[in-house]
């Protein structure tokens, strides 16, 4: 499932995805486009989406989330609460 | 302006959420410092070791210091340089409460150096996390007693020419029972001596390199956040029981960080107690 | 109560006793360390706690940390501590921090002569930190005023939730007299009011009588004390309606308990008045003489001795007494003078420097005043 995200008013507060074992959720308003998440990630889950936020930052949204491995660097790299990972039963 | 308050992420609990997002800049050490710190926390609180209302949060000035706002328990944001000092009657005053300090190194080792010093020749009881930017900047980037020599602020344009001050080291050569080094490219070591020092008592120091993108990255060429938290990665070593030797920052040769000192002396709260049982 | 002999450095620390006094830290400076000394073998056996700092501004700094946890604290200095103290006060004023501050003068500016007299710090007291604020300030006289005063002074900093300072000096602070110490169930006590529910949505919401419940540490409020300007929850708020709302408060708390803070004490003030003798402090106690032996001289003079220095009471001074001319007696260069002199609009109002480094002689101040009468 592709989140479509259009111009500011219709972009949901979160974007979340799942796949098998972990749930990345980014708190779309919290972001600061720092890319730090993106730059972090051991196997490319994130990716800079091209929506613009309340601020006008882009956040990343998890593109390849199939891949993720749960280890939770996004979340604990994150210097704005923006993003988390969680494991899905 | 901020966020309606969407409470969903595992550390919201602890937060005040209508002051999210915070001032930061964007890749601002001081969120990832904080994250780890909440989370050490949080566990202790879940261990039932800690009491939340019992936690007391007290910030000089400075962009660290503001972290005291965005935390829901007890908290004091008060004069540059003195949240060790208020600490010290907060905690006289009841001892069951637990002062944790937060600030920079301006703030904590600058113009607050000596209430820092005399803390930990006391050995008091409180946790003093110094978060390190090389720089003050808050008020735009000047020069501050941590900034390495030769760097170009904004009060030393052709250079800074003092030498600058290593905390860790004033700190290991008083009476602390822990001091400790992390980096915000490490938020798992800080939150995990974090975790340590909450079971501890006496006076606990944790000194946290922090990236700072817009002010000293721009001072030392790195303004971009992924690039300087990258730079900063590269440069820190972890080691298991360092000594005072390798307390030394360099930019060129690394930065050790770990757990320096380790002790259980007595804090002062016990050593009143025993004068006054006399 | 108990009836001693005591100093007056003594008296202030058994005053603050009295009104529960928790915790003290404070830096040793002559003339005021004693207080620090005697509190230091008393108040732990009263299960208080007594801190000798690193210096006068980390002993005020953690008088207002300690006061957050609900205790009442105080610290005591002299002249060159008190200036260390001055953003302190500042602080204590914005967050409403209940506080007392002893400054024990000496003479000055900066070193001066520790171990001698001045009442030079009048001014200073009131507007030491930056900033628009009131804060009250006692003037003692006599040992048994050192410990009133000093009781009273915690009683309006825990009702109005304000720093309050005493104003001794080296002559008082060493002088000794008999003491009445009173207990706790023979005086009046006022402690803080603090908010009844938990977590409160607006921490900073004053009550009626524009002083807000104090929702000190440990207690689970969740308080934020602030020393940004701030709106009611206690969060920054750098707009023009908070700023003139949080100013506009803090000065009107003070100004509307002007009744019970001003105090001053009027000696033989008849409706023949011709000459008023005014007064305060150590100095009082020799004007108080002079008053006397000029009655006996056949002037009609009568005093007026000061017990608050700040804030004054316009209406009650001016209608204290009606004599025409106005003897301003004091231990520096003239400065309470200058509020004489701009309340008593329509008198003559004339300025009675006796600076000196100790309580000047009747000679000296009988000198000084018959140059006016």
């Amino acid at each position: 499932m592709v989140f479509k995200l259009n111009n500011y008013g219709k972009i949901p507060q979160l974007i979340s995805r799942e796949y098998g074992k972990f749930r990345v959720t980014i708190i779309v308003d919290r972001c600061k486009e720092c890319g730090l998440c993106i730059a972090i990630c051991p196997v490319k889950v994130l990716v800079k989406s091209s929506a613009e936020n309340k601020y006008g930052y882009h956040p990343p949204e998890p593109l390849n989330i199939e891949k993720c491995i749960g280890c939770r660097l996004c979340e604990y790299n994150c210097p704005d609460f923006a993003i988390f990972v969680e494991k899905v039963v | 302006m901020v966020v309606e308050a969407i409470n969903v992420h595992p550390l919201d609990k602890h937060l005040r959420l209508d002051r999210i997002p915070t001032l930061y800049c964007p890749g601002c050490g001081i969120g990832i410092a904080l994250g780890a710190i909440l989370r050490a926390l949080d566990r202790r609180i879940s261990e039932g070791l800690i009491d939340p209302n019992r936690v007391v949060w007290v910030g000089g000035i400075g962009c660290s210091a503001r972290a005291v706002f965005y935390v829901k328990f007890d908290a004091a944001h008060i004069l540059h340089g003195r949240a060790i000092a208020f600490a010290t009657g907060v905690v006289l005053a009841n001892p069951e409460l637990l002062a944790i300090v937060v600030g920079g190194d301006g703030d904590i080792a600058g113009i607050g150096g000596n209430h820092l010093i005399h803390a930990a020749r006391r050995n008091m009881d409180m946790i003093v996390v110094m978060i390190t930017n090389f720089v003050y900047a808050m008020t735009g980037g000047q020069v501050a007693p941590t900034t390495p020599r030769g760097v170009k602020t904004t009060t030393t344009p052709k250079g800074n020419p003092e030498l600058p001050l290593n905390a860790v080291k004033l700190v290991l050569s008083l009476n602390a029972n822990y001091v400790a080094r992390a980096s915000v490219t490490t938020p798992h070591y800080i939150e995990s001596f974090f975790y340590k020092a909450l079971g501890m008592k006496g006076f606990r120091f944790i000194e946290v390199i922090s990236t700072c993108p817009e002010i000293y990255g721009r001072h030392i060429g790195l303004r971009d956040p992924v690039e300087m938290y990258n730079e900063l990665k590269k440069r820190v070593k972890y080691r298991s029981k360092p000594s005072i030797e390798d307390a030394d920052i360099d930019w060129e040769r690394g930065v050790v960080i770990g757990e320096f000192l380790e002790r259980n002396n007595p804090s002062y709260l016990e050593l009143l107690r025993e004068v006054y049982s006399r | 109560m108990k009836k001693t002999f005591a100093s007056g450095n003594i008296a202030i620390a058994e005053g603050a006793i009295t009104a529960g006094l928790k915790f003290y830290a404070g830096y040793p400076i002559t003339p005021s360390s004693e207080i620090m000394e005697y509190l230091a073998e008393k108040l732990p056996k009263l299960n208080g706690v007594v801190v000798q700092m690193e210096d006068e501004i980390a002993s005020i700094n953690a008088a207002i940390g300690a006061s957050w946890t609900g205790v009442k604290s105080m610290t005591a200095t002299s002249g060159p501590g008190f200036s260390l103290m001055a953003e302190a006060i500042g602080l204590a004023v914005i967050t409403e921090t209940p506080l007392v501050i002893v400054d024990v003068m000496r003479a000055g500016p900066s070193t001066g002569v520790p171990t001698k007299t001045s009442q030079s710090d009048v001014l200073q007291a009131r507007w030491l930190a930056h900033g628009d604020y009131i804060v009250p300030c006692y003037a003692p006289w006599s040992v048994q005023e050192a410990y009133d005063l000093t009781l009273k002074a915690f009683n309006t900093a825990e009702l109005l939730r304000t720093p309050v300072i005493v104003l001794s000096d080296a002559v008082i602070a060493h002088l000794w007299e008999p003491l009445t110490i009173y207990d706790q169930g023979e005086v009046d006590i006022v402690d803080r009011k603090i908010p009844r529910g938990v977590e409160r949505a607006l921490p900073y919401k004053p009550d009626p009588d524009l002083v807000p419940p104090m929702p000190i540490f440990g207690k689970g409020f969740k308080t934020i004390v602030e020393s940004l300007i701030h709106d009611e929850r206690g969060y920054y708020a750098p707009h023009e309606d908070s700023y003139r709302a949080l100013i506009t408060r803090l000065n009107l708390k003070i100004l509307k308990r002007l009744n019970y803070i001003f105090d001053y004490e009027i000696y033989n003030c008849t409706s023949e008045c011709d000459y008023m003798l005014l007064s305060y402090g150590s100095t009082a106690r020799v004007t108080y003489i002079a008053m006397l032996e000029l009655r006996r001289r056949g002037y009609n003079v009568c005093m007026l001795r000061l017990k608050t220095l700040w804030p004054l009471d316009r209406e009650r001074l001016v209608s204290s007494c009606g004599a025409r001319k106005i003897v301003v007696v004091e231990n520096n260069t003239g400065k309470i003078y200058m509020d004489v002199d701009r309340i008593f609009k329509d008198r003559e109002v004339y300025s009675a420097p006796v600076l000196g480094l100790e309580l000047p002689s009747l000679r000296e101040v009988l000198e000084v005043v018959s140059l006016w009468l």
